[in-house]
């Protein structure tokens, strides 16, 4: 039986896999808190600087 | 001494002492740019008249007393996507002058007023997208060396610059690693400092939320005044932060000894070079000699923060670009527009998601590493700088995929935000950089500094420059 030779896939189709990948970090990560907003990723600096700072005065 | 032996500290003091004026010092780096630039492809304006103008206003200033500060008269460059008035902006594209802002570049604003000289606007990576270093507009930067290896990007002009000793210092940005890759590539030191640490005002985005502005030096003491001249809050970058900005020289030479430094189990060393894994664990064991407490630690997987960047860094991106990437994307390189294609393919569900996840993987990456550790030291780059033809050959599909990898090491310290110092820790046995990176908490440059000079220090691989001359 002859094998058709396998053609790579087009731009489309490697994008549509691509984002697939990327998008599955989404998933996998389940419910997110209402409280879980994107601003706690900047006042999670601060608060870890500011930790530290009182953590090297004690 | 001359420009290649000069460090930036070094040329400021021989500057302050009256050994060197800065026209001299100027003359010397544009003598340098006019005969090695035009195969390094360092530049992509360079601004002689400028430069000299400055210069001698400097020299007039230090003849009357008059000091403008730390960098008086010392000649720097900057990154092609810096607003500068009355100097163009491609961004690495096409167009001359691709970007515009309604004030100057607040970063080359606060190195002017402290008295640095702009020798004009260095060579990168179209639209700050890639980790080579390749132009197809500009004209490829070549590594100084070995010519024929990639620079590393996306700040390639930056890293070439510092490295040929075309300028003293350098500004690169960073938004998956296109500082650290860059100074790795070129054995240089280059700082990504914490998010909201120096402002983006003025500076071309390619991602809000992962940008960052940071200096490429040749030194770790020199990487340390450009930052303090640039850090602190800027009413223009309603992201930049309000803490206090410490004297960053103050403790850098307080060494390492009781200090935590971690090096991951997991992930870092995974498929890394040999030569690559050896100079890193070999600069974590002299850490270990100067006396720091070196552990190794599973931490959270990086690939996930990776995955989470890349998300919010195509939709940035995208956002950012989406009138070039409609209206002309002929004129974009093939990788480039594929980029940004993607960007309009990703809903603004997943966008928020990725944004919010950030913040809970942040808050434990916080949590779980530094109870246990100071800093965090790891490769910066997977391999030796690969040879550009091969780099850049193939597919779009094949060269994202090399991009992905190559720049899989650095790109979740930009989703943490974390400040991270890349330095040189040896060459390869065919001459080629190696380098390691240095991860601290938020905000705290000094330590990672520290960390870095007290390395710098004892291994002395920051005086070895390429052969060029």
């Amino acid at each position: 039986m002859s094998q058709e030779p396998t053609q790579p896939p087009s731009r489309a189709t490697s994008q549509q896999i691509e984002l697939a990948n990327l998008l599955g970090v989404i998933e996998r990560a389940g419910d997110l808190a209402l409280s879980e907003e994107p601003s706690r990723f900047a006042a999670a600096l601060d608060d870890a600087a500011e930790a530290a700072a009182e953590e090297s005065e004690r | 001494m001359s420009a290649p032996d000069w460090t930036l500290e070094a040329l400021a003091e021989a500057i302050r002492a009256k050994a060197v004026s800065p026209v001299e010092a100027a003359q010397e780096c544009l003598e340098r740019i006019g005969r090695l630039d035009g195969r390094l492809r360092a530049f992509i304006t360079v601004d002689a008249e400028g430069a000299l103008r400055t210069a001698k206003e400097c020299e007039a200033d230090a003849s009357a007393g008059r000091w403008r500060g730390a960098l008086h008269g010392v000649p720097l460059a900057y990154k092609d996507l810096c607003h500068i008035r009355g100097l163009p902006t491609s961004c690495g594209t096409k167009t001359s002058e691709y970007f515009f802002a309604e004030h100057d570049c607040t970063a080359v604003a606060r190195l002017s007023a402290a008295g640095a000289i702009t020798l004009g606007k260095l060579n990168m990576t179209e639209l700050a997208m890639g980790p080579f270093g390749d132009n197809f507009h500009h004209g490829h930067a070549r590594n100084p060396w070995q010519d024929g290896h990639v620079t590393g990007g996306s700040s390639s002009g930056s890293a070439v610059a510092v490295a040929a000793g075309l300028a003293l210092g350098a500004l690169g940005s960073d938004t998956g690693g296109s500082i650290r890759l860059p100074a790795a590539c070129c054995g240089i030191v280059g700082l990504k400092p914490t998010y909201g640490r120096v402002s983006r005002a003025g500076v071309m985005p390619l991602s809000w939320s992962n940008d960052h502005v940071g200096p490429m030096a040749r030194t770790v003491r020199d990487a340390a005044l450009m930052l303090q001249a640039i850090a602190g809050h800027d009413p223009r970058d309603a992201t930049s932060s309000r803490r206090p900005v410490p004297d960053y020289l103050a403790g850098i030479e307080a060494g390492v000894t009781g200090l935590r430094v971690a090096m991951p189990e997991n992930f870092f060393f995974r498929g890394l070079h040999p030569e690559m894994e050896a100079g890193v664990r070999e600069a974590a064991r002299l850490m270990e000699k100067l006396g720091a407490r070196v552990v190794e630690m599973a931490i959270p997987d990086p690939q996930v923060m990776n995955d989470v960047a890349t998300i919010v860094s195509r939709c940035e991106g995208t956002a950012a670009h989406a009138r070039l990437a409609r209206e002309r994307p002929e004129q974009v390189q093939p990788v480039v527009r594929a980029r940004l294609e993607l960007g309009f393919r990703i809903s603004a569900y997943d966008y928020l998601q990725a944004l919010r996840l950030r913040a809970r993987l942040t808050r434990a990456f916080l949590r779980e590493v530094f109870a246990e550790a100071d800093v965090l030291v790891a490769p910066v780059i997977p391999e030796l700088a690969p040879p550009l033809a091969h780099a850049i050959e193939g597919t779009v599909e094949a060269l994202t995929e090399r991009q992905g990898r190559f720049a899989r090491l650095t790109r979740s310290f930009n989703g943490l935000g974390l400040p991270v110092l890349a330095l040189p820790c040896g060459l390869s046995r065919g001459g080629l950089p190696l380098a390691l990176q240095i991860a601290g908490r938020p905000f705290d440059e000094a330590t990672v500094l520290r960390v870095g000079r007290a390395y710098e220090r004892a291994a002395g691989w920051s005086g070895r420059r390429p052969p060029l001359d």
